[in-house]
């Protein structure tokens, strides 16, 4: 409604200085040690530099170190980069990535970065510029914790925000209102060319779209409802920008439920969802139907047969497994699920397309609605049988070793379908210590056939990343993973 | 009641809410270990964060804890802000305060002279215009409301920013949306009870006296109605500091009712209790300022006083 009347508004906004980034929360922290949301993670990207970060096709590539070696399967040589600097001047060294490290992995930091160093027994820093990570065991996947973003080694007991050495720096922070950078003076890439960048928590959707239309935020980075993203798509000051991301929404189903452990009834409710018809549904063209977990634009994507359509194999498929329709298409359903999803509106319609196309092929689904917190919670605990749920950028196929394997059982994993499966779990563990990226890919796409047969979870859609900015952004980039740090090339025109 | 007993009552009040908010809480499901350490945290690692936070402990016990650490003064340390809860809300608390003052000054400034005036030009133009504002104020909800207002006022006029806290101009959507309920109710109130008032035998007299209309209204019958509007006032308060936790969500205003939205979703219990205890002196505090103004506006109150 907001979007069809605020065409042509007169509003003339008085705008801050520099640009202006709408969040939807405050960050949880702006200590990257323990902001592990997407918006810490966006505010942090711009203050903090890392070993390695993710690149285009979620590969790990380097930041500030110049060069990285196994010497042995459990040693880690990193040689660092020399010119790199904090916001205070000061160089980052070998001393600053062995102290951040070993923060992390005190539990008296209570980090929830700490699991994923869990495979390091010792970091060393035997010169200014070298760090040797000692891993307990041979863990390829240990690149990934290599993000980790680089505090000095002074600050990481000092209380308050630690200082970074990305682009910019903290000039201001009221996190429940805006948090603003300026560019870190000592950076040693280009100079970031937009002088100010203010990061504004707006909670409510509609409220954060209103903002950006008027012009006092400039750009903006969700999923918007397929009506919003289509009514600012028309308007001439802003820029509707779609690229690929890395999240993968799915229908979690409950294996100790013994209709779902059978593989014929997880893959007649695959076929009896129209996945093309449900992705243009939920999120318009800003998504495409899933394979599987990983997309194709990520290293180790596997090609698949895209996902089939089929309600009448449906059917067969579930007489054969001994769920026969009691009236042959009549109002009497084969059997009933329950589908629990969260409150959120744009869920809760997604809820009832499925319920009318599962009622297609005789399966009843009662869908209830419950708030994040508790759905999660009965996610987690094993108390439903089908949810539809995301997972938020997936970068290391390790996902799943951690999705899949019958020993990842929550609270160990995310294994939240409680599925089992001998053969998965032999691919998913030699995949995981694979030494090679040629044979890391190669075990990788064994793993993502055999969840394509045996449908642990039904994946739904790949969803596109989508930002919206003020036409006069120039030089901006989305990435998969949501990061904004290509705002530093970015200018206001 | 006199105020002594209403004071002596606010202890056994606060210590209830806060129970009963304590109690509730931890029926809800949700682990705050396993939302601020993530999904992948060590099973290790949640065990001991959770003996750190005290969440391994029997439930009375907890309780027991709470309370000892609430008559010491202690709010306890906020699970998702890692510091103390005191510190968090003490943050928040002013812009809820502004937001809450705003919009209760604004609906007791307008709302009691148009009841008035409704109830001086009874079936009047003036009486339909404020009868129509009041049924319009009950309606809508602010959830509609703000949006709407957001709508005509800064996008198609661009007089005043969309969201955010900053200096006047920014008050002015949030404190309307919240004080538009109040004011339906405040206007219908206000007329019923002067009207009433009009018809007592002081205002008669005072008329007979050949006193002029005005000083008939504003000096005899008004004060006498505005009893049972003050009270009203400081029950409405109550509904006010409520109302934020949207108008706060929706304007992006930076006080505890958002805060509290938050504190739920990320299940921080110190910090939910410390938001609802503060919610509730608060309330208990403006019942007491509404039972001084009534002692003070009625002298037979004050005889047991």
């Amino acid at each position: 409604m907001a979007i069809g009347v605020v065409s042509g508004c007169t509003g003339n906004a008085t705008l801050p200085p520099g640009l202006v980034v709408a969040l939807d929360s405050e960050p949880q922290s702006l200590d990257p040690r323990l902001g592990i949301d997407a918006n810490s993670g966006r505010v942090a990207d711009l203050l903090h530099v890392a070993l390695t970060r993710s690149g285009a096709h979620a590969e790990r590539v380097g930041e500030l170190d110049r060069h990285w070696s196994h010497v042995d399967p459990t040693t880690l040589v990193v040689e660092l980069r020399d010119d790199f600097r904090f916001a205070d001047g000061t160089f980052v060294t070998a001393d600053d990535v062995r102290a951040t490290y070993e923060a992390v992995r005190d539990p008296a930091t209570a980090s929830p970065r700490r699991a994923g160093l869990e495979a390091i027994a010792a970091v060393e820093a035997p010169d200014h510029y070298t760090v040797v990570l000692r891993l307990r065991h041979p863990f390829p996947p240990i690149l990934e914790a290599t993000g980790l973003p680089v505090l000095a080694a002074a600050d990481v007991r000092r209380p308050g925000v630690p200082m970074g050495a990305g682009p910019y720096r903290l000039a201001s922070a009221e996190t429940h209102e805006q948090i603003v950078l300026e560019p870190n003076p000592y950076w040693p890439g280009a100079p970031p060319r937009t002088s100010r960048i203010t990061f504004r928590i707006v909670p409510d959707p509609v409220m954060r779209v209103l903002e950006l239309e008027r012009g006092s935020i400039h750009l903006l980075q969700e999923t918007l409802e397929p009506e919003i993203l289509a009514a600012l798509g028309h308007e001439s000051a802003l820029s509707v920008r779609r690229s690929p991301g890395s999240s993968v929404a799915y229908l979690a189903l409950n294996h100790g439920d013994p209709r779902l452990a059978d593989r014929r009834v997880r893959q007649a409710i695959a076929l009896a969802l129209d996945r093309e018809a449900l992705t243009r549904f939920a999120l318009g063209d800003a998504g495409r139907p899933a394979t599987g977990l990983l997309p194709p634009d990520h290293w180790a994507y596997a090609r698949l047969p895209p996902p089939r359509h089929d309600p009448r194999r449906a059917g067969r498929l579930l007489d054969r497994a001994g769920y026969p329709d009691p009236d042959g298409g009549g109002p009497r359903p084969r059997f009933r699920i329950l589908y629990k999803t969260s409150s959120q509106p744009s869920r809760r319609r997604f809820a009832e397309a499925v319920q009318a196309q599962l009622a297609q092929v005789g399966i009843a689904v009662d869908v209830r609605t419950y708030e994040w917190g508790v759905l999660f919670a009965d996610v987690r605990s094993g108390n439903f049988q089908m949810a539809a749920l995301t997972w938020v950028g997936v970068t290391e196929p390790d996902h799943f070793f951690l999705a899949f394997h019958s020993s990842m059982l929550p609270p160990a994993g995310y294994n939240r379908g409680r599925y089992r499966s001998p053969v998965m779990d032999r691919l998913t563990t030699t995949a995981r210590y694979a030494a090679t990226p040629g044979e890391r890919r190669r075990w990788y796409a064994r793993v993502q056939r055999r969840a394509e047969r045996d449908l642990p979870v039904i994946p739904l859609w790949w969803e596109d990343r989508v930002v919206v900015h003020t036409a006069a952004l120039e030089g901006f980039e989305p990435a998969p993973s949501g990061e904004l740090r290509s705002l530093v090339r970015a200018w206001m025109r | 009641m006199s105020v002594r007993r209403r004071l002596l009552l606010v202890l056994p009040t606060l210590a209830g809410i806060t129970v009963l908010v304590f109690c509730f809480l931890h029926l809800v499901p949700g682990d705050p270990v396993e939302i601020m350490l993530g999904e992948g945290a060590a099973v290790a690692d949640a065990a001991t964060l959770r003996t750190a936070l005290g969440l391994d402990r029997p439930f009375g016990e907890q309780l027991v804890h709470f309370l000892h650490g609430l008559v010491r003064g202690d709010l306890g340390h906020s699970i998702a802000f890692r510091s103390p809860v005191a510190n968090v809300i003490a943050a928040r608390y002013p812009a809820t305060l502004e937001l809450a003052a705003a919009a209760l000054a604004l609906a007791v400034v307008t709302g009691i002279p148009l009841g008035v005036l409704a109830a001086t030009h009874r079936a009047g133009a003036l009486d339909v215009v404020a009868r129509t504002v009041s049924l319009l104020g009950v309606c809508f909800p602010s959830l509609w409301l703000a949006p709407v207002l957001v709508l005509v006022f800064s996008m198609y006029l661009g007089w005043l920013p969309v969201s955010g806290r900053g200096g006047l101009a920014h008050l002015v959507l949030p404190a309307v949306s919240l004080a538009v309920a109040m004011l339906g109710i405040l206007v219908r109130l206000t007329r019923a009870s002067v009207l009433g008032a009009l018809g007592d035998a002081h205002v008669l007299a005072a008329r007979a006296r050949g006193a002029p209309e005005w000083l008939v209204v504003w000096r005899h019958a008004v004060p006498t109605a505005l009893a049972p509007v003050v009270t009203l006032v400081g029950l409405q308060a109550g509904a006010l500091l409520a109302g934020t936790v949207v108008t706060e969500t929706v304007f992006a205003w930076p006080g505890i009712g958002r805060l509290l939205v938050q504190g739920i979703g990320a299940r921080d219990y110190p910090l939910v209790q410390g938001c609802v205890l503060v919610i509730g002196i608060t309330y208990v505090a403006v019942n007491l300022l509404t039972d001084l103004a009534l002692a003070l506006l009625d002298p037979r109150l004050r005889d047991d006083a």
